[in-house]
């Protein structure tokens, strides 16, 4: 073994995981040079080891916690929904929406703001910011009010199931001012056995009004349920001009 | 995810959202390595900063199978060197340790003639001035070998994944830094240390 190659292996050598290490060590013990050389390189490695270590300035983790909490709330930003009270004939109303669309329309509960976000973030799954509401929202909830209409291109359901969608599109259909059952919609979207199931999918409408599941009733007429009680469900019929023909 | 069970206790899979534990756990470490390879204070502290916000990102976009067999520290250093480059290639571009790596025979004939002489380093014993200088003087690539190999304390197949080198080339850049090392600190180094105290393999 050639000098050369007894240094290039010092510091496998030292770790004692080279195969090797034998014929270095013997090189090693008959060869001055070498072994003033490796003394030199312990030399070397020591003084590395013996750098103190600094410790970061204390405002180092804590910075570095804004920049996280920053890039968490922008990422939050672009996942989130916003949601503003819009004033409305029918009182106050809370209306969500993200780029693709208006995502969820409710009724003001009276409650406190926080209870309500927090319904609304459980309802859509995930998180929304309130906000102030921009022209566009005003003017669509303006618009429902003056036509019992919506531009559908407007409202995006696609976090429904197709089913639940199928029977919200259909209720869309229903002219203002008109009513239809449960079973119409079930019976129209192909599943006539499903009008139990349309009634959960009316109940569970995010976007209340818009998608109007205050149109669809019992078979008999009777208006059977709503979100935001019975009385709401009537008054909203009263407003679009429906009157109870019924037996 | 589970389902082939290790012998050894699985540790917890990074995520951006306890991302706080992994800052707590590593930023002394990557901060003292960032230091040693720029030999600045304020370039080591942006360092780390930008090194953890690049992971928070990346980790961001990682599928829950890709941050399961992720090797977290490893990760972290490859990180903060390629953040340590990029700085160091901007801020500096006439870097004592980069007009060296043009000519490291040029950096071994300057010291050997330089300020630093071999009797100094032994008159004041273990001047760790001159090893932080001396390290500094190290072409990058050669710095980066040499700091995580003695300082860091990682093994050759460690600094391998690191660095993204096959290990025989990281056997080869640590023992040309030490080499270039001994030249810079003197051929009394050893002795030096000698009288201190017994060395002790990394």
């Amino acid at each position: 073994m050639r000098c050369s190659d007894v240094e290039a292996l010092w510091d496998d050598v030292r770790t004692g995981q080279e195969p090797r290490s034998e014929r270095a060590v013997a090189h090693l013990r008959r060869c001055k040079d070498c072994q003033a050389v490796y003394e030199q390189y312990e030399g070397v490695a020591y003084c590395l080891t013996c750098l103190p270590i600094v410790e970061p300035p204390v405002h180092l983790v804590p910075r570095i916690y804004d920049h996280i909490k920053a890039l968490r709330n922008r990422y939050r930003s672009k996942l989130s929904d916003s949601v503003a009270r819009v004033e409305s004939p029918l009182g106050t109303l809370w209306v969500a929406w993200r780029d693709s669309g208006i995502t969820f329309v409710g009724i003001d509960r009276g409650e406190d703001e926080e209870t309500q976000v927090a319904s609304i973030e459980r309802r859509l799954s995930r998180p929304v910011r309130v906000v102030q509401a921009p022209d566009w929202i005003q003017t669509a909830v303006r618009d429902f009010f003056a036509t019992w209409q919506v531009d559908m291109s407007r409202v995006d359901i696609s976090g429904l199931s197709p089913f639940e969608q199928a029977a919200l599109r259909k209720a869309a259909q229903i002219p203002p001012g008109e009513v239809r059952s449960y079973g119409w919609i079930a019976r129209e979207i192909g599943h006539p056995q499903a009008a139990r199931a349309v009634g959960q999918a009316m109940a569970r409408n995010p976007v209340a009004l818009f998608f109007p599941c205050h149109r669809v009733v019992d078979a008999n007429g009777a208006l059977h349920n709503y979100g935001y009680g019975v009385e709401v469900k009537a008054r909203i019929l009263a407003m679009e001009g429906y009157v109870k023909t019924g037996r | 995810m589970t389902a082939n069970a290790s012998p050894q206790r699985s540790p917890e899979v990074p995520s951006v959202d306890r991302f706080e534990r992994i800052v707590d756990e590593f930023q002394r470490r990557l901060y003292g390595f960032a230091l040693r390879m720029t030999g600045n204070r304020e370039d080591a502290e942006e360092i780390v900063q930008d090194a953890f916000v690049r992971a928070f990102r990346a980790l961001g976009k990682m599928s829950p199978e890709q941050r399961s067999e992720l090797r977290l520290q490893p990760w972290l250093y490859t990180i903060t060197l390629n953040v340590t480059r990029n700085r160091l290639r901007s801020k500096r571009p006439t870097n004592v340790a980069l007009d060296s790596l043009a000519d490291p025979d040029a950096l071994l004939n300057n010291t050997q003639e330089g300020p630093e002489q071999p009797e100094q380093v032994v008159e004041r014993g273990t001047d760790l001035e001159l090893v932080e200088k001396a390290l500094l003087q190290l072409p990058m690539h050669l710095r980066e070998a040499a700091t995580l190999r003695f300082i860091e304390g990682r093994s050759h197949p460690e600094i391998a994944e690191i660095l993204d080198q096959p290990i025989g080339t990281v056997k080869s850049h640590v023992h040309r830094a030490v080499r270039i090392l001994r030249r810079i600190l003197g051929p009394e180094v050893g002795r030096v240390v000698k009288a201190e105290e017994p060395i002790n393999a990394v």
